[in-house]
This record gives structure tokens, sequence and C-alpha cells, in this order.
């Protein structure tokens, strides 16, 4: 099973939280939205956990596709 | 970004030409009198046969995405049946008719509605009856009155077994995506969202949602009134069937065509465009060269491998007028387009337009290459990453612009061009006429 982290876009206001919590996976382009790069591992997946709870707009989300 | 004008504006008026299938008889009218007159009573089909029908034919989604239509309808079929676990109510289906062409090359859907209106209804609950939805929806362009009242009059000659509902969509490209015609329906504002699930699976009020352009519909009317071996008359053995495409040219009223598969693209271009590229499937397209579109047969494998997709079947032929200077006013137009809701669309579309502006003028910081190189970048930069495909598209016609015209991409950066501008030569002769 391979487990992606997946924005919703209308919702992501570029707060930048995903990026400090998880600088792994996620970049930030340069109007400051979320680039997200490959698939959540094992190792990472209690950081993916912590960036998907902490982002202030709900808008990041761990998918199964 | 203030909104700018598309390059070719919404077609109030369509040339529509006698066809083989689906546009066969035009001389009998839109009208449900004449539609019975040449087909019959819409049989009732059961969910099985209506299956074999169209699994049969191998017909697939004309809204541009060529998805087989028989795995929407198995996974409409499946998720009617499979109740969600702790949901009060039912599962029933929806199945609506998306005739909202929000690309303004294309026409082929208000040709349809204008001449066959019946034939997409039919298709449409015919399909409603067999998956046993509740009701139908009709969505159509706002900007596009002659197609709603022709709607509007088709349904009020209709009594269907289930309710048929009429919307408009807002006038912007982005208003026909699939899942802003959902939140349409859902009384929310006509912007896509995100979405977690196929429409099939979970679209409108969480409903099992079977949403194809009016085309698809059309052929599924067809096939119901016709049967399978009418649709296998035409096209190839590999790929049967007809297909509707757009025929755009710069200041002309658009012509629609019905051809079979395998037909020679060419000989649906008039001789004026001859010898000139041409952008193919529309704004979200691609540019293709004349011996590309000289050697093309009408086949939705053939021309992605020729890395140029029908998509909704738009031919967008400038004839010999600059290329650059036309997809430059595209992209910004659809950078105009943008619903501003996904923040790499909002932010990138423009900055993409704006590099292609100045490769276009010959003014770019850096020469060719370093602009060149910034428009590849962006391209890359804003797809997949917006609620729908509107960057994506956006940024495959700037790819393609860079990819097909390397030799105009320079000419333009040594501040010449070979051509004249687009559209000027036919405003200034008054064309407008087909």
């Amino acid at each position: 099973m391979s487990r992606r982290l997946r924005v919703d876009w209308p919702s992501c206001r570029a707060r930048g939280l995903c990026h400090e919590l998880l600088p792994e996976l996620v970049d930030l382009d340069e109007w400051g939205y979320p680039v997200v790069a490959g698939e959540v591992t094992d190792a990472l997946l209690a950081d993916a956990r912590a960036a998907v709870r902490a982002c202030p707009r709900l808008a990041l989300r761990l998918t199964d596709r | 970004m203030s909104a700018l004008a598309s390059p070719v504006p919404v077609p109030q008026e369509v040339a529509v030409h006698e066809g083989p299938a689906l546009l066969a008889g035009l001389t009998d009218g839109p009208s449900l009198a004449a539609h019975r007159g040449r087909y019959g009573a819409l049989p009732e089909v059961g969910l099985a046969a209506l299956r074999e029908l169209i699994r049969a034919s191998g017909l697939r989604g004309r809204g541009g995405a060529a998805f087989p239509f028989v795995r929407k309808l198995d996974t409409a079929a499946g998720s009617t049946a499979s109740r969600a676990p702790g949901r009060r109510g039912g599962r029933e289906a929806v199945v609506v008719v998306n005739l909202s062409e929000g690309e303004p090359g294309s026409a082929k859907d208000s040709a349809l509605a204008l001449t066959r209106p019946h034939l997409v209804l039919d298709g449409a609950v015919a399909t409603a009856c067999a998956l046993r939805a509740r009701e139908v929806h009709v969505v159509v362009a706002g900007d596009r009155p002659a197609v709603r009242e022709s709607v509007v009059r088709a349904l009020d000659e209709r009594d269907d077994a289930v309710p048929i509902r009429q919307h408009a969509t807002e006038p912007r490209f982005v208003g026909g995506q699939a899942r802003a015609v959902v939140e349409l329906l859902a009384g929310r504002p006509n912007l896509p969202v995100t979405s977690w699930a196929p429409e099939a699976v979970a679209g409108l009020a969480g409903r099992p949602t079977l949403l194809s352009n009016a085309e698809t519909w059309a052929h599924v009317g067809l096939l119901v009134l016709r049967g399978g071996a009418a649709y296998r008359h035409h096209g190839t053995d590999r790929e049967p069937g007809t297909t509707l495409l757009t025929l755009t040219r710069p200041g002309f009223v658009p012509h629609v065509h019905e051809v079979g598969y395998g037909t020679r693209l060419r000989d649906l271009l008039p001789p004026g465009v001859h010898g000139h590229p041409a952008l193919v499937g529309g704004f979200h397209g691609s540019w293709a060269t004349w011996p590309t579109l000289r050697a093309a047969r009408v086949s939705v494998p053939g021309m992605s491998a020729l890395g140029a997709p029908l998509g909704a079947g738009v031919l967008l032929a400038p004839g010999g007028s600059c290329p650059l200077t036309l997809t430059s006013r595209v992209v910004d137009y659809l950078a105009g387009q943008s619903a501003g809701r996904c923040g790499p669309c909002h932010n990138g579309l423009p900055a993409l337009a704006s590099v292609v502006r100045e490769l276009v003028h010959g003014d770019a910081d850096g020469g060719v290459s370093g602009a060149a190189g910034r428009a590849g970048r962006l391209a890359a930069l804003v797809t997949g990453r917006g609620a729908c495909a509107h960057p994506d598209g956006t940024a495959r016609l700037v790819r393609s612009v860079l990819a097909v015209f390397p030799d105009e991409v320079a000419e333009h950066a040594a501040g010449r061009c070979a051509v004249e501008p687009v559209g000027s030569a036919a405003e200034d002769a008054g064309e407008v006429a087909s």
C-alpha cells in the first residue's frame, strides 16, 4: 500500500507548517505553496500525520492512492 | 488579474454538417415527433443489457479524457448496490448530462443540443432507468443561450418516467469541469473543488453520480435505439463508431462534423488551412504541424501517439496566422479563467502567461533559452497542483508550443515573425460568415 500526502488546493493558504514539520517530503514553491514529493514511507508516517493534524486550514490528507 | 476575452469567442452560431450516425437526417429538425418518427419509442433496457451494449461498442467518454464509459457505468452501478456503512437513506444514482462546453473553441455539444437534443436525452433517460436513478440533470452553458433554449424546448416536449432538471453554468472556462458541475447542482458556487473520490462513487450529495458529456449520452442513446451493430458499422475494427469534431477558425462560425474513426484528418480541413499548423484538442490541447495533420487519421490512440490527443475533438486552425501569438493570447485568457482558489494556479498561470508574452514579443530577460526554460519550469510546477486540470491543460499548451515551434520562438527572440498576427487579417476583412 502506498501512502501519499494530498493537498486540498482550494483550502490551502500557504501557511507552510507542512514544510516545517515534514521538509523531507514537502518543499514550498516561490509563492509558499507546498510541493509534495514522493510516497510517505513508514519512517516518515508519524511526521506526515503530525503535518496533517497541524495544518491550520485542514488542507492536507494522507491517502492510500 | 482581470479576465481577458477569449481569442476565439464563445460561438452563438454553429454550422452543423450531416453525419453518418448522430447527425443523420438533420433536415428532420430537432423535434420529439421527428426523433420518434426516425427512431421509434425509447425501449426499456435492463442494466445488464445496457452494460453489454456499451461494453461491446468500446464507447469512450467524449468530454476529452476518453475514459471507457463501461467502467464509469460499472462504478456507478456498483456504488449504488453497496450501501455505505452507517449511512441512512438510499444510494440512488444520479445521472448528469454535461452540456456545458466551457471551451470556446468547441461547439459539438452545442450542435447536438441544437439538432439532436432527444438523442442526448434518450441516452441519459435509458441509463437512469437501468440504474433506477431518481433524477437526471442537464447542465448547459450559461453563455450559450440558443443551446439552453433548445434544451428547454426539448424537455417541454418529453414525458419521461424520471424527472429531468435543467441548470446553467457560470460563463467560465472551468464551469463545466465535472466537480464544478456537481457543486452547481448542490447549490454551491460553480467552481472546482477537490475530489476525494470519483463522481461515480460519491458525487452529488455523496451519491453515485454518472456524469458524462452530451456526446457520450448521444452515443448511448443511439446504441439503445439502433443497437450495437449499427454503431460498429462505422469506424474501424479496432476503433468502431463515429466522433464529433469542431473545426474552429478565428473569424469564422465553427463547423461541426461527424466522422467515423479512421477518417483522414486532412479531408476535414478546408483548403484555406492546408499547409498550416493547427491546435488539436482546443485551448488545453497541443499543436500539430501540417505534416502531422496531413498524415493523421481521426483516432483516440492514433492522435495521442502523434503527440496531439483529440481531447474533446476541437481543431483550432488559425491558417497562416502566427501560432505563437495565438498561444500567448490563449494563455492570457486561460490565466484569467482560473477560479483563483488554488494557489499554484492563481499565481502560476499569470506568471506563465507573462513568460509566454515575453517569448512572443522577443523581450525576454536572459534571452530566448532563459525564457523557454522558465516557461518549462513553471509549466511543470503548476501541473497536478489544483482541484481541476485547468493548470495541467494550460501547461500542456505551453509545453507544446515550445516543443513544436522552436524555430518560430527563435525568430520572435530576434524580433521577427514570419506570419501576420492571428485574427487581424480575418477581422480586418470583416469575415464572420462561414
